[in-house]
């Protein structure tokens, strides 16, 4: 990140103007980024910024198959939409994402795809609990591996 | 070999057939190999050998092996040194090839430069002219915006001419010419083509070759200032551009002749500083040889070149890339006997409509002489999403006589079964009376099929 978002992104202590949000979420957008959080946990503050990508922004990870419920289990496997060094943890944070007997609601973030300094968030596909974590945290995983499945609820 | 080698690490940004072909040298010359595959190649031969496989993408090419971002991130977290493009998707596409060596990384095949002087038709002739290569005839630059001038060129020329995209290749982007009545509408209508497939509606015309045939050169050059010519391939069996059948040497071309042609593609070489592989293309009639294009890449049909010199292309190329110096001089290569290759695709042998599906049996030849290179096992699944090459089946001889004869028995010995191939295509045309005589022209196979049809 450039010094001059670094000054121009708001100091995290109470939740931004408007304007800042928009501007932000106009950066995101014209980075190719989908989702941007900012986290305060001494201040209880928490903002997630997503943006839907437009065609002149990067490539935008779709699913790599769509979700099947594994007929046997009813279970719905959590599929990576890109390939990278899995991350099961918030880089902030020291606790997974998502450990096996979390409730998730669709579109939470599951797991991060780390590329270099690039991010990408691996998203649940259906709300419900975490019924198996089998992908290894720190491991390069290739596109549309199952990291995880989901019993739905 | 050098010292301290520039890599030991190889990714193959391709699949099929040629990222196994690549794997294999680069094993031979004990370097790693990185798979990157499409989720549809998941059970592809050369994933499971691999040192690292890594699923980079959907089918989609584009998503896939077209990703040139998507290459350089895999190259970079499975810290491969190279990258090799094979043939097709990004392997003539100067912007990855410079895209890598930025990366730090190194790029199997010639500089980003090289591949753009080729890639656009004009620069390519203008500079095989200056480096003494044969060209057809033709308006020597881009046609001018004045039609009476592109008429002036074109009477000069002689008609019929062909009139083609400066940024097109592959038989896309020309159109025949017989009168001059019909020149301006030509143009305008290959200009407008031009610009919508290669966004580029620069046009140059040449004389149209009525009966030519293919033939083409390859060429091996390091980067100690060594060029190498490896003799010529006869590539004129073909089906709507596409080769199906090719030979080497060409029947009824005096060695004399390819070593005149193939020491001044070579010169050209040393002339433009050429690296590592590629392919001088020619159409050939009334013994007078005109440039078409270069392949700045390894080529499907190699492996016959590599029968008739005993040179291993494939790991040339690598050893090449890491710097190190030919080990063979010009006077060292002995063109040895005759070889073909059958392209065998997973189509209708009629019809030609590709024919995906599971290969239920597989059962391949052998013998003196017979190679087969082939990504496919039984059991095996050809996708919908790529071309259909599925493999090919090389025959070595003497005599010509003695690779057909071979290749005969090949095509009868080998079995698959679950889809369609066309191997009955090529046992027809090895039993053809003009093709046993040899020299047929780039026409012949088009001709002799509509003659098919029409019985």
């Amino acid at each position: 990140m450039s010094n001059r978002s670094e000054q121009m992104v708001p100091h995290f202590d109470r939740l931004p103007e408007p304007e800042q949000i928009g501007q932000m979420a106009t950066w995101l957008a014209q980075a190719g980024l989908e989702s941007l959080e900012l986290s305060n946990e001494a201040a209880g503050l928490k903002l997630r910024i997503c943006v839907g990508q437009t065609a002149s922004g990067a490539t935008a990870p779709d699913a790599p198959t769509a979700a099947q419920p594994d007929v046997s289990a009813g279970l719905v496997a959590v599929k990576t939409p890109y390939f990278g060094h899995l991350c099961l943890t918030h880089p902030q944070r020291d606790s997974a994402f998502s450990p096996v007997g979390a409730k998730v609601a669709q579109g939470d973030i599951v797991a991060l795809l780390t590329m270099d300094s690039l991010q990408l968030p691996v998203c649940a596909p259906v709300a419900g609990t975490v019924a198996t974590v089998t992908g290894q945290a720190g491991a390069l995983v290739g596109y549309g591996t199952t990291i995880m499945q989901i019993q739905p609820d | 070999m050098n010292e301290t080698p520039r890599f030991n690490r190889v990714l193959i940004a391709n699949r099929g057939e040629i990222a196994l072909r690549i794997q294999r040298a680069c094993r031979q010359l004990g370097l790693e190999t990185v798979a990157v595959y499409s989720e549809a190649d998941a059970d592809s031969r050369h994933v499971h050998e691999a040192d690292i496989a890594l699923c980079i993408g959907p089918a989609a090419a584009a998503r896939s092996y077209l990703d040139a971002d998507g290459l350089l991130l895999a190259a970079r977290l499975t810290g491969a040194q190279a990258i090799h493009p094979g043939y097709g998707f990004l392997s003539e596409n100067a912007d990855f090839a410079d895209a890598v060596e930025k990366a730090g990384l190194t790029f199997i095949g010639p500089t980003g430069a090289s591949i753009r002087m080729m890639g656009d038709k004009i620069t390519a002739k203008r500079a095989m002219r200056e480096a003494g290569v044969p060209c057809v005839p033709g308006s020597d630059g881009p046609l001018p915006a004045d039609m009476e001038t592109v008429k002036a060129i074109a009477l000069d020329v002689g008609f019929p001419v062909i009139v083609k995209a400066s940024g097109g290749g592959g038989g896309r982007g020309m159109r025949v010419v017989e009168r001059a009545a019909d020149l301006a509408q030509a143009v305008t209508l290959t200009a407008k083509e031009a610009e919508q497939a290669f966004g580029n509606p620069t046009l140059y015309l040449e004389r149209f070759m009525q009966k030519p045939r293919h033939i083409e050169i390859q060429v091996l050059c390091d980067t100690h200032g060594t060029a190498l010519w490896l003799g010529a391939r006869d590539c004129s069996l073909q089906r709507r551009h596409q080769k199906v059948l090719e030979e080497a040497s060409a029947p009824g071309i005096t060695p004399q002749t390819i070593a005149e042609i193939g020491t001044r593609c070579a010169e050209a070489c040393r002339r433009i500083g050429y690296r590592g592989a590629g392919t001088f293309e020619f159409l050939y009639e009334d013994g007078v040889f005109a440039f078409i294009e270069m392949n700045t890449r390894v080529q499907v049909e190699h492996p016959i070149t590599e029968e008739t010199t005993g040179i291993d292309i494939v790991a040339e190329q690598l050893r090449i890339a890491q710097g190190a110096r030919l080990g063979i001089a010009q006077a060292d290569i002995g063109l040895r006997g005759h070889a073909i290759e059958c392209r065998l695709n997973a189509e209708d042998p009629f019809t030609f409509m590709p024919s995906p599906g599971t290969i239920t049996r597989w059962d391949l030849p052998g013998g003196p002489g017979i190679r087969v290179d082939t990504h496919v096992v039984a059991g095996y699944t050809v996708q919908p999403y790529y071309d259909s090459l599925i493999g090919k089946v090389i025959s070595y001889g003497a005599t010509r006589e003695q690779a057909i004869a071979r290749m005969r028995v090949a095509l009868a010995e080998m079995k698959v079964e679950g889809i369609s191939t066309n191997i009955p295509l090529h046992q027809d045309l090895l039993a053809d009376p003009a093709f046993a005589q040899g020299g047929v022209d780039i026409h012949y196979l088009e001709r002799w099929l509509a003659k098919r049809t029409a019985l």
